[in-house]
Parts: C-alpha cells; sequence; structure tokens
C-alpha cells in the first residue's frame, strides 16, 4: 500500500500532494495576472474566431476604454436549437476589455482573419489592469 | 529517498520532469502543426479531424512508448522522481479548470451532474458486489473493483484497499483493468460522439460519466473539442469529473461497509473519520478559482489575460499527461486477467453504454451555458 502510493506520488500522502497542486495552481494564476497586469509592455490582440474583418473602430494613437468597441467580425455562429445544429452569418463587435491607448491597427474591411493569427490591434493598457 | 534533503528531493525531480516538458514542447510545438497540415490520403489535416490524434493523446501515447518500449517497462530510476509529479500536475490543472466557470453555471448542470454521477457510482458499486458474489470472486479485489470501476480510478481503489485488507495484487489487478479499460474508451469515444452528432454538452456529460480516470476523463473530452473554453467539452466533462471525485470518501465508506459485514475482525472507521482523511481537498482550490472567477477577478470572458492563463492551463495538463501515459504499463494490463478482470470488464462496458443510452435520451444538444 506504501509502495503503491510512493509509487504515485513525489509527496508523503496524497494530502500533501493535494495541498501542493491549490499552492503551484495559485501561484502560476498570481504570475500570469502580475504579468498581464504590470510587466507586459503592450497586448496583441488577435481574432477570437475564424471570419472576415468587417470594421476596425480605433486608429492609431486613439485612447479606449473598458467596453469600447475594437473591431467586428463577420462569423459563422453554430448553436444547438431543438436538438438541430443552427449555422448562420452573424457580425460579432468585439470590445476592449481594459483602458489604454492603441499603437498598432493591423488590416482592413473584407480581410479573412484566422482564430488566434493575425494581431489586429496593439493596446498599450492601463498598468494594473487586465487586458 | 527519504532520506535525501529538500534541496536532494528537488534535484532529483529535474531530469524525469525535464523530459516530460520537452516532450510536450515537442509535441505542441512541432508535432500537431505538422499534423495539421499533413496530407494523408489526399486529405489535408487528416491526422487531426478523422483520428482526433491532438497533443493531448500524444503525450499520452509518447508517454506510453516511453516507459512500454524506449525504457523497456519500467520508469529507470534517473526519471522516477520527475514523473512522480505526474498527479501534481494533473491536479494542479483540475484546479486551475475552475477558472471555465461560475457559480451560476455551475448551478445550472450541477442537479442534474450530482443525480446522474451518484446514480452511476453507487449503481456500479452494488452492480460488481453483485457480480462478484455471482462469480465466486475474492470480496477484497470486488472491493477494490468496485472502487475502482465505481467512482475514480486509481484514487478510490487505493484508499479503499486498508478498509478491505486487499493485497497489493488486488490493487494492481483492479487499476491495471480500468486502466486497459480506459485507454480503450479515450480512444474511440470522440469517434463515437462525432458519429452520434453529440454536442459538447452531451459528450462532456457521456464522458464524465462513463470513464473512470481523472487525466482520461480530461484527455477524452479535449480530443473531442481541443478547447479550453466555457460551453466545450472539457468544461461539461470536468463538472462531471469533479462530482464523481468528491464521491470518493463516501464510495470507500460504502465498499468497506459491505466488507465488514461478513469479516467481524475487520477495522472499523466512522464516516467521519473517512472523510476526514480521504477527502479530495484539491477540490478546494476548484471552488476557490471558480470563486475568482465568478468575482472576476481572473480577467473578463475574451480576454487577453484569460487567454495566456488557459493556454498555461493546456501546459500544465499537457506535461500531467506525459506522465500519465508513462504509468500505463501494458505488461500489467496484460497479466490482468481471470475473474477479477471479467468482472471490471463488463461493469465497465455496461457503465459506458448505458450512460451514452441515459445522455442520449436525456441530455439535450443544447449546452446549459
Amino acid at each position: 500500500m506504501a509502495e503503491k502510493n510512493k509509487s504515485l506520488t513525489v509527496f508523503k500522502s496524497d494530502r500533501h500532494e493535494d495541498v501542493a497542486a491549490i499552492i503551484f495552481s495559485g501561484l502560476v494564476v498570481v504570475v500570469v495576472l502580475t504579468y498581464m497586469a504590470f510587466i507586459v509592455p503592450s497586448v496583441k490582440i488577435k481574432p477570437t474566431q475564424d471570419g472576415k474583418l468587417v470594421q476596425l473602430f480605433v486608429s492609431e494613437g486613439s485612447m479606449v476604454k473598458n467596453g469600447d468597441k475594437l473591431y467586428s467580425l463577420e462569423v459563422v455562429k453554430k448553436k444547438w436549437v431543438n436538438n438541430q445544429m443552427e449555422e448562420k452569418m452573424a457580425v460579432e463587435t468585439f470590445t476592449a476589455k481594459t483602458n489604454g491607448k492603441v499603437l498598432k491597427v493591423s488590416g482592413t474591411p473584407g480581410d479573412k482573419v484566422k482564430k488566434g493569427k493575425e494581431t489586429l490591434v496593439v493596446l498599450d493598457h492601463e498598468k494594473g489592469t487586465l487586458p | 529517498m527519504e532520506n535525501k534533503s529538500l534541496f536532494g528531493k528537488t534535484l532529483a525531480i529535474i531530469p524525469g520532469l525535464a523530459v516530460m516538458v520537452g516532450t510536450l514542447y515537442v509535441l505542441r510545438v512541432y508535432v500537431e502543426p505538422w499534423m495539421k497540415d499533413a496530407v494523408v490520403f489526399g486529405s489535408k489535416g487528416w491526422l487531426v479531424q478523422v483520428l482526433s490524434l491532438n497533443y493531448i493523446l500524444l503525450s499520452i501515447i509518447t508517454g506510453m512508448i516511453y516507459r512500454n518500449i524506449l525504457f523497456g517497462g519500467k520508469i529507470p530510476g534517473w526519471a522516477e522522481e520527475g514523473f512522480r509529479t505526474t498527479r501534481l500536475f494533473i491536479k494542479s490543472g483540475v484546479i486551475m479548470l475552475g477558472s471555465l466557470y461560475t457559480f451560476d453555471k455551475l448551478l445550472k448542470v450541477g442537479g442534474i451532474a450530482i443525480t446522474l454521477i451518484v446514480s452511476f457510482v453507487f449503481g456500479t458499486a452494488i452492480f460488481i458486489m453483485w457480480l462478484g458474489k455471482k462469480l465466486n470472486a475474492d470480496r477484497s479485489v470486488t472491493a477494490t473493483m468496485a472502487a475502482a470501476a465505481g467512482v475514480c480510478g486509481v484514487s478510490a481503489c487505493v484508499a479503499t484497499a486498508p478498509g478491505v485488507r486487499a493485497k497489493p495484487v488486488d490493487v494492481a489487478l483492479s487499476v491495471a483493468t480500468i486502466l486497459g479499460f480506459g485507454i480503450m474508451t479515450m480512444f474511440i469515444s470522440p469517434f463515437i460522439g462525432k458519429a452520434l452528432s453529440l454536442s459538447d454538452y452531451q459528450f462532456g456529460a457521456w464522458v464524465g460519466t462513463g470513464i473512470l480516470n481523472s487525466g482520461q476523463v480530461l484527455a477524452t473530452c479535449l480530443a473531442f473539442n481541443p478547447v479550453f473554453a466555457p460551453g466545450t467539452a472539457v468544461a461539461y466533462g470536468e463538472i462531471w469529473n469533479v462530482v464523481r471525485v468528491v464521491c470518493i470518501p463516501f464510495v470507500v465508506f460504502f465498499i468497506t461497509a459491505w466488507y465488514w459485514k461478513s469479516e467481524a475482525s475487520a477495522e472499523k472507521l466512522g464516516l467521519g473519520s473517512i472523510l476526514a482523511s480521504k477527502f479530495p481537498i484539491f477540490v478546494l482550490g476548484f471552488i476557490g478559482m471558480t470563486a475568482l472567477s465568478s468575482a472576476h477577478v481572473l480577467g473578463a470572458e475574451g480576454s487577453e489575460t484569460l487567454h495566456l492563463l488557459r493556454n498555461v492551463m493546456a501546459w500544465v495538463f499537457g506535461i500531467g499527461l506525459v506522465g500519465l501515459g508513462a504509468y500505463i504499463d501494458i505488461r500489467e494490463i496484460k497479466a490482468a486477467g481471470g475473474v477479477p478482470l471479467r468482472i471490471g470488464l463488463i461493469a465497465g462496458v455496461v457503465k459506458y453504454i448505458l450512460a451514452l443510452i441515459i445522455i442520449l435520451t436525456l441530455i439535450p444538444k443544447e449546452g446549459a451555458f
């Protein structure tokens, strides 16, 4: 039994391992939040879905506030309705999650964009906030 | 190992951990992108789209190759301590998955998850006890198999063993049987899910109910849909998984109470003491993470902060899954046989199919969030 436990964990017991997992995941979260709030110099905002760029609402040098529109995409929305998959084209608008200054804008309306590939907006966010 | 200093222990972890991290790096940065573009049978991305191969399944397969081919069946001493951090990474990943939910989302599906899981966990345990009696199996191995197939694979089996006086071979047989069954279901479930056009909600609920090991549930969900986000298979599957993990102490008590009935000299423990010693407290970390998410401390949905956090979560899981693969010993699975294997396989298959039928009948395709 003790041998079995020893073969599965590097800690004294499962309980120690559980506590270590809580501490480790807490540390990871703290590091990520600190990095994003205070250390990262600017944030590259990339499309969260594949689609076609419809409009860019900001220009280089402009200031944005939390909730301001950044860009809109024409995307295929998939949704289960009455146990049937419905697909329809929709225009989704994406907003700023924090205050900041727009450093760079890329792309023109009509461009096809891939999820996580092209950078659409580079934002210098207000330090201490989570972009 | 026990005589080493903390520094020595930490140092001993590094080689094995470096292998796990390095493996995942190669798989995520080089192999997975190559597979997405590779043309097989005239179809681009066939390996990913048809075989559902992604870095998650590749991590487990590579871990299995390390142990069973490269290391000749046993993790070598120089890498052993590093590979023992496997569960630390999987548990940490489970805790971080709490960031996918808010309490109102958990409440939306919590009732269904609790009803299904409690029915299946105790139903499987009772079925195995009945089957064990029918097939004249040893009561100790029946008890460990009931724990392994009923609730949460390795953890429940190991937790039940002392109370039912199980021998190491009973634990090994039970673990080998359910891990072998889990590997099989891990690879076939995404195909079945796609063939039946299951939604992420249905797939997560089915896999969370029918598969027995936390790492395997998550890997199967991510093979079906590799996205870490609210409303995906992994988000639903994990709710089922957490409910199941919380059941461990109750099932341990239930099974040991069944064992005590005919063993007058067995050591008898109360539910309170089992709860105190066996409750998987890392679940509290999961709830804590959900509390942070509910309070919007982790960043807004769609923010780059959450995107980075989920990317880190994927790495944490991936490292754990390379280790999980390396703990799958094909020889142990081959060695499992006889009545215990029959009991475990019958119970596993019944649970897996019954869960699918119930999900198809009762769970709508529309996700709760």
